[in-house]
């Protein structure tokens, strides 16, 4: 085990969506919604589900009916959302999630979620290993990369790097998880393919 | 300019990683992550017949053995290489397609054709190159057939002859590249072999007295070379000019021109090597960096074969490149100077997938402009294969 004592998060401490407000407006909309959620004001309960229906639910019944439908078949992918897909997963050689152990944080990943769904979106998401010479950072970037690439609509280009300063060996990491050709060769790699299911099972 | 797409093939069951136009048929091959080789007619546009069965993993890259058979009992002769760590050699008899397409009027030579493939499945798995320790990532045979090349992750790039049917002997393993071998390609009339790294690096090698030996090192890139081309020599200016292109990682596609063989007439003033170590040694200078066109991972670049100076490259980023070279005034001496230019491009060429392989092929459709056209073949991640033309405007 290369680190025996590594730092965990609290589970409760890990972020996760506040609001359940749905997304699925359209851009032009966005204003007005910002305009009616300040004016309930800081008094209303984020996650009262009662609020937020009342905020919503007239502006999508209202005024959405002719505007492009396209946009509302998929719903935008935001920074939350990719960190819900991949903090779940399980460490390769302890028995926590990379959420806990701070290997996946939230302001570590950026996204780029074109509006325009036949053109590329774009995901980056820069891991922290536990340790500096963690040797298996290659399997905790491939495990993000397959769980990515399995949950994430086609349109989206990934790029899972080490974050700077985190690891010796960081350019050839980052070289090798960004390889598709390597990636795809290890996808059809049985044992290695046991060891990424085993680390994905815990995902939801 | 313009690319203007044809047609497309409809999409294969999974990633498409290379397709291969025959050397003299009308015929197109495809490999692809489902184990499988598709052959397509380049005359409809239609796919005629699937290889399978001969690999166990993913089929990456896909290679027609050049003037296979005799003229009156013409055979196609295809090489795979597999993540599965082998290549594979498969026949079939192309006698029976040759008649009809020589039998028939126009019309009805495109239906005879195809049904005609349809029918007969005779690809056989002839041969299984085994030896590489790890995937295999491109395959390729020299100019007159005689050679066959491999490449792979064990970081070697393997010769193999072909002593006769079926026999193929290892005649060289190079192991000069420090890393990952991403592609082989050999020289259009020389036996000289090309291989791009990981390693950020380019080597040549050729034969020295019995052995094969590296005789240069072409470095610049500063990642991963996925795909190198030698330009087809002009008749005026004789091989000794060569160019090679490559495309990298590090989003650029450059131009090699070799500058000094041991064997070519050009250079005979030079005096002799004493050490025999450097008799193959040969010179190639970095002559060009074309135009930045692509914004991710550049996979595959071409040159075209009946217009000199005109490139097709591709990527990650879901665009197609077209450059080409001008003849532009130096304004200091008023000398002649080329220059490259983007003539075309065209980005989403696969939706949002990336494109994995593009290539020149000559035209066979009816759609056919002009004698010598040359069509422009992609191949994608979304398993689909797109024919483009370049259209005047």
């Amino acid at each position: 085990m290369d680190n025996e004592n590594p730092t965990i998060l609290n589970a409760s401490d890990l972020p996760s969506r506040k609001r359940q407000i749905k997304r699925r407006l359209p851009s032009g909309l966005s204003n007005v919604d910002m305009g009616l959620l300040s004016s309930i004001g800081p008094t209303a309960e984020p996650n009262d589900p009662f609020s937020t229906g009342n905020v919503s639910d007239p502006l999508s019944s209202g005024e959405d009916e002719d505007s492009d439908g396209d946009d509302f078949d998929v719903e935008q992918i935001d920074e939350q959302e990719i960190y819900d897909l991949i903090s779940t997963i399980s460490d390769p050689e302890h028995p926590l999630s990379l959420g806990e152990l701070a290997v996946v944080n939230l302001p570590h990943i950026k996204v780029t979620d074109n509006q325009d769904r036949s053109v590329m979106s774009h995901v980056l998401v820069e891991i922290t290993p536990t340790i500096t010479h963690c040797s298996l950072a290659t399997v905790i970037g491939l495990g993000i990369r397959v769980r990515l690439e399995q949950a994430l609509p086609p349109r989206f280009r990934l790029d899972v790097r080490i974050r700077e300063g985190t690891h010796s060996t960081a350019d050839q990491v980052n070289k090798q998880l960004n390889d598709k050709e390597r990636v795809a060769a290890a996808c059809e790699n049985e044992s290695l393919m046991a060891v990424l299911r085993k680390m994905l099972e815990t995902c939801k | 300019m313009r690319l203007k797409k044809i047609t497309s093939l409809p999409p294969l069951s999974d990633r498409a990683w290379l397709s291969a136009p025959h050397p003299t048929l009308p015929l197109l091959a495809t490999c692809s992550s489902n184990k499988t080789v598709q052959i397509s007619s380049l005359r409809t546009f239609t796919p005629l017949s699937t290889i399978e069965g001969g690999h166990k993993r993913s089929i990456r890259s896909v290679a027609w053995k050049p003037n296979t058979g005799p003229q009156d009992n013409p055979e196609s002769v295809l090489a795979t290489g597999s993540f599965d760590a082998t290549a594979g050699i498969w026949r079939r008899h192309e006698g029976q397609h040759e008649e009809h397409i020589h039998s028939h009027d126009h019309d009805d030579e495109y239906g005879r054709y195809g049904e005609e493939e349809e029918e007969e499945e005779e690809w056989r798995f002839a041969v299984v190159l085994d030896g590489h320790e790890s995937e295999v990532k491109s395959v390729a045979w020299s100019a007159g057939g005689s050679f066959l090349a491999t490449c792979s992750r064990d970081k070697s790039v393997w010769v193999w002859e072909e002593m006769d049917d079926d026999n193929f002997e290892t005649i060289a393993v190079l192991q000069e590249h420090t890393q990952d071998v991403k592609c082989v390609k050999w020289h259009p009339e020389e036996e000289l072999l090309a291989s791009s790294s990981y390693d950020d690096t380019i080597r040549l090698y050729k034969e020295d007295v019995d052995d094969w030996a590296c005789c240069a090192v072409l470095t610049g890139h500063t990642s991963t070379v996925w795909d190198i081309d030698f330009e087809k020599p002009k008749p005026s200016h004789g091989s000794a000019f060569s160019r090679l292109v490559s495309c990298s990682d590090d989003l650029t596609v450059r131009i090699w021109t070799r500058t000094s063989s041991s064997d070519s007439s050009s250079f005979i003033n030079k005096p002799p090597s004493i050490l025999r170590t450097n008799s193959i040694e040969e010179q190639w200078t970095e002559t060009a960096c074309l135009p930045a066109a692509h914004t991710r991972t550049i996979y595959s670049v071409s040159w075209c074969s009946s217009q000199p100076g005109r490139i097709v490259s591709c990527g990650g980023d879901g665009k197609l490149a077209v450059y080409e070279e001008f003849e532009v005034e130096a304004h200091e001496h008023g000398e002649k100077k080329k220059e490259w230019r983007i003539v075309a491009e065209v980005g989403g060429a696969h939706g949002v997938c990336e494109v994995n392989n593009v290539c020149w092929a000559k035209r066979w459709d009816k759609g056919k402009r002009f004698e010598g056209e040359d069509l422009v073949i992609s191949t994608g991640d979304d398993g689909v294969v797109s024919f483009w033309e370049l259209a005047l405007e």
